[in-house]
């Protein structure tokens, strides 16, 4: 155990050397500043959800438009190469301190109880979705994973690319080749399954995400509360409506 | 509520020392008055066991009457047993049936290591409060009570989070074994009146430096602590801690 914090102590104890970053390590090396990183990087991700909703939405307006779409955004070059190492920095903070940060607490409890009850009352998953956000967690990294290869690498195993190709390049009908992709009965259902435990995430993850920032007040809880739920369900369902959109129009 | 007598299987956790393994162990217990507290009818146990040569159970207790924090005790797997707002020394037999097995843990935490039977050390928690839970005054005689006006709906804010007891049932329900709501509770008790103000930065620094240093858990927000609090101490002070943190972080001066 002292040499798995010795590891994980690594970055930090490097990142400190390094002049004016002192104070800023000695905020992030405590738990509760892990999880002000926790909840930024979660909540920045939940910004690229909107935006990238925003922009599959456009599916619903026809062929030309969402491909008109596809070519700006890829147009923008440099700017969004930029975006996605940014993208890729949040993902790899936020996975990496939900392991690091998991790790010590199964440490903190040491043996585990014969018995555990709780005085919560009943939830649809037992323990309530903050009882799944690392199972939830690996369950959407996995689909992330999926999704890069089948939409961005367009290499995706049992995928029939062939209506994209009908242009010069694959990249040309983003348009086919979602269709592509949604249609295909294997990702149809890995897809399914990711935005429901994105959903699942994301109904205890934004609420918790405020909290861990400060944000409780007993005149604001109920709406903050239900608010931070609709947000989640609203981004997994609109997900979830264009894999329905994209089987049925098959 | 009349008197009706249960016969009890217990299943009590014993450990003869700190480096002790530690085993179940069941024992029969016949005749208990359901008007008994949870701790009379371990002190009953105690004599059975004694009149059989056999030690004790150790358990922690102080005033019995739910304010001191000392007892403890995972029973079923609740902390403090059953009851919301209940102490274990408050919590009475008329709350189990005829014939039922009852659990018996120790609370569970690397911070806080079991030193016999059911009794853990909790001196963590004095460590943290050692740490930043205080204000600096001088001595002499007492100052005046009314000096400096608090409103009342200030004070009331204060007294809820000043109604922890110390007691680690939240570290004991958390599944982190997190002690956010105790330290939460002694930070806000004196962040938000004025006596706690100039040593605000130093105090939520210094005691969450000291709470890391104890080996608990992180805060994931699922409120098993709050549900567990014999004194119902709210994660509206969590949020309170953690702007606390945020704010000295940036601002303190050292």
């Amino acid at each position: 155990m002292d040499a798995l914090l010795r590891t994980l102590s690594l970055p930090a104890q490097i990142l400190s050397r390094v002049p004016g970053l002192g104070p800023l390590v000695k905020v992030c090396s405590t738990t509760v500043g892990q999880k002000i990183l926790m909840a930024i990087s979660g909540l920045s991700l939940c910004g690229f959800l909107v935006a990238h909703l925003a922009g599959n939405l456009k599916l619903y307006a026809g062929e030309q438009s969402f491909n008109d779409y596809a070519h700006a955004l890829h147009s923008l070059g440099p700017l969004l190469a930029a975006a996605e190492i940014g993208l890729f920095a949040m993902f790899a903070l936020h996975i990496g301190l939900a392991v690091s940060t998991g790790a010590l607490n199964k440490v903190a409890r040491g043996k585990d109880y014969f018995i555990k009850e709780t005085k919560q009352g009943v939830s649809i998953l037992p323990g309530g979705a903050s009882s799944w956000m690392m199972v939830t967690g690996l369950i959407v990294l996995f689909f992330l994973v999926c999704h890069i290869i089948d939409m961005k690498l367009k290499v995706g195993p049992g995928v029939d690319y062939t209506p994209a190709l009908n242009a010069e390049k694959i990249a040309d009908n983003e348009y086919q080749a979602v269709k592509a992709v949604l249609s295909t009965p294997s990702r149809a259902f890995i897809y399914m399954i990711g935005l429901v435990a994105l959903g699942i995430h994301l109904s205890h993850g934004i609420r918790s995400a405020l909290q861990t920032l400060g944000i409780n007040h007993k005149r604001w809880n109920f709406i903050l509360h239900w608010l931070c739920i609709a947000l989640a369900w609203t981004l997994a369902a609109g997900f979830i409506s264009l894999v329905i959109w994209a089987i049925g129009g098959k | 509520m009349s008197n009706h007598l249960l016969n009890l299987n217990l299943r009590v956790w014993r450990q003869s020392g700190p480096n002790d393994g530690g085993s179940f162990k069941t024992y029969q217990l016949s005749g208990v008055s359901t008007h008994m507290s949870f701790l009379e009818m371990l002190d009953v146990l105690n004599e059975q066991l004694i009149a059989q040569g056999e030690e004790p159970v150790a358990f922690d207790h102080d005033c019995r009457e739910g304010i001191c924090g000392m007892c403890s005790l995972m029973i079923n797997g609740q902390a403090h047993g059953p009851d919301n707002a209940t102490t274990t020394c408050q919590l009475h037999m008329r709350r189990f049936n005829d014939g039922d097995t009852v659990t018996i843990e120790p609370w569970r935490a690397s911070a806080f290591p079991v030193l016999r039977d059911l009794v853990v050390d909790r001196s963590a928690f004095d460590r943290i409060i050692a740490a930043g839970g205080f204000v600096s005054v001088n001595t002499g005689n007492a100052p005046d009570g009314n000096s400096i006006l608090v409103p009342g709906v200030r004070q009331e804010v204060a007294m809820d989070a000043a109604a922890c007891i110390g007691c680690g049932a939240c570290v004991a329900a958390c599944k982190n074994a997190s002690a956010m709501l105790f330290v939460s509770a002694k930070v806000s008790q004196l962040a938000v009146l004025p006596q706690g103000h100039p040593e605000r930065n130093a105090r939520v620094l210094n005691m969450v430096a000291q709470m890391d240093k104890e080996g608990f858990g992180s805060c994931t927000n699922t409120s098993e602590c709050e549900a567990a609090c014999p004194a119902e101490v709210s994660v509206s002070h969590i949020a309170r801690l953690n702007r606390e943190y945020l704010r000295a972080s940036i601002l303190a001066e050292n």
